[in-house]
């Protein structure tokens, strides 16, 4: 016993040291995440691309199988889904119908334009490895990364609309924030009104429209896709439908299926091109200005050097 | 030859870690990636709280730092803040482990409601403080009510499965040192 009571004793302040010690190391931890976060985040991407796929025998047939217990609910109501499913089938054969005609119809309008469509949108695939696993984090983990040319930024989308943006890239995995993240923003376009808005993610199903110049303009149905401001994304991309919550704010019922994403397409980004030069001035000849326009002919070095034209 | 009181208490602290790792898995399962839930329980914080006012020896600070940091790093939160709010909030409540003894489940619950909602409070201080942008109150205060709502269960759990209970006021273990 006297023994034991000797170890306590001694063992109590090297314990309460060690606990001060992890302490202080916790919050030098915080800090420094907090004043130079990229390095951290970096380190993070790093951890997670490590851990992971120590998970991975174990994930994919335990997501297949919850995967099959799902399916096997909807065996329950399956007179309903065939009844709903013929129903659908009549309404895409005539969908169908106007697209092909839409399709031809657009074949000889790009021939006649020869215009030249944007080649540089490839993309890479990845599997969706894993969930944010916290609740307040929406965003998933891709099995593609640095080894697949993954930058941060670029835009990843499903098979319809757009889905997120990369944030966060490790040696083999990379990290979408999905849409509905609280953190996310995405420039968007209000189709038909042009009207330019911000996507804002707060972690509901349904981001919001946020700065929207004139909202009489716009209307629950209209198509919303992403533009290509700020140079953040490709200009273009589907991002969903306007819907108006209970709330009477405008929200987007997004084309992705959140509900099911598997595989995702990571649209390879390139620097958009910024137009620097403003467009300089052009003034008038210098003998322009004290002869009459009898002279002009004389006048054509200085014009050749701008020939974009004046006013 | 391992003696079996430190088998024993190995063999529980391998346990407390596996099932924080299982939860973990758990969690980063891509099931429903996108839709938006309600948060849910915070399994593993409820079960650290609930065997330390059981038996705190089966969970050293040391272990709980270790898989609140992976979960830091795991769950995109900052990393170190919130395990540095667990590690005080562990620490509070072991050192008065033995003065708790005596208290009733309701009572326990609410310290440990207390407890949690101090914790959540903080982190939420902290993070306002250095202006990191956080959830909504809201959801917080969701994830808050049912981590408490998942406490009992745990507790439950706990007993139910691997016998874990509040030592009496005085009580031995089988070589006679107070517990």
């Amino acid at each position: 016993m006297a023994r034991d009571r000797d170890d306590i004793d001694f063992a109590r302040p090297v314990r309460r040291i060690l606990v001060a010690l992890m302490a202080i190391v916790l919050a030098l931890t915080f800090l420094v995440w907090r004043i130079d976060s990229p390095r951290v985040e970096r380190f993070r991407a790093a951890f997670i691309d490590r851990f992971v796929p120590t998970f991975d025998w174990a994930m994919v047939p335990v997501t297949k199988v919850l995967g099959m217990v799902e399916g096997f609910q909807s065996y329950a109501r399956v007179y309903e889904q065939n009844q709903e499913l013929r129903r659908e089938l009549q309404q895409m054969k005539a969908w169908k119908e106007a697209a092909v005609q839409l399709e031809q119809q657009n074949a000889k309008l790009l021939a006649q334009n020869a215009v030249r469509l944007d080649p540089k949108l490839t993309s890479v695939s990845g599997v969706v490895l894993a969930d944010s696993g916290s609740p307040f984090r929406k965003s998933v983990l891709l099995n593609v990364g640095l080894r697949d040319g993954v930058v941060d930024g670029w835009a990843t989308m499903d098979g319809l609309g757009l889905v997120g943006r990369i944030s966060g890239v490790g040696q083999t995995t990379a990290r979408v924030v999905l849409l509905t993240d609280a953190s996310s923003r995405v420039p968007v376009k209000i189709e038909p009104s042009g009207q330019r808005a911000l996507l804002s993610g707060d972690n509901s199903a349904l981001p919001l429209i946020e700065f929207l110049e004139s909202p009489e303009q716009v209307r629950p149905g209209d198509r919303v896709v992403s533009a290509g401001d700020g140079g953040v994304f490709p200009a273009g991309i589907l991002v969903g439908q306007l819907a108006q919550g209970s709330d009477q704010r405008l929200r987007v019922l997004l084309a992705a299926d959140y509900e099911r994403l598997d595989f995702l397409r990571v649209l390879r980004g390139h620097p958009i091109e910024q137009l620097q030069d403003v467009g300089a001035l052009i003034p008038p000849p210098p003998e322009a200005s004290t002869e009459e326009d009898s002279e002009a002919p004389q006048s054509t070095p200085s014009a050749l050097q701008r020939p974009s034209g004046d006013g | 030859m391992v003696d079996p009181i430190s088998r024993q208490l190995w063999l529980h602290r391998a346990l407390y870690l596996a099932i924080a790792m299982v939860v973990l898995f758990l969690r980063l399962l891509p099931l429903s990636s996108g839709a938006s839930g309600w948060p849910g329980p915070d399994i593993t914080l409820a079960l650290t709280l609930a065997w330390l006012l059981r038996r705190p020896e089966f969970v050293p600070a040391v272990l709980v730092v270790a898989v609140m940091l992976i979960e830091d790093l795991m769950f995109q939160r900052p990393p170190g803040l919130w395990a540095l709010i667990v590690l005080g909030g562990t620490e509070f409540l072991r050192a008065r482990e033995v003065s708790l003894r005596d208290l009733s489940f309701m009572l326990e619950w609410i310290t440990v409601g207390v407890l949690l909602l101090v914790m959540v409070l903080a982190d939420r201080l902290v993070l306002s403080l250095l202006m990191v942008p956080q959830p909504p109150l809201g959801l917080t205060l969701l994830y808050y009510l049912a981590t408490l709502a998942a406490y009992p269960l745990v507790v439950i759990a706990s007993y139910a499965a691997f016998g874990l209970r509040r030592a009496a006021p005085g009580e031995v273990d089988a070589f006679g040192r107070r517990l």
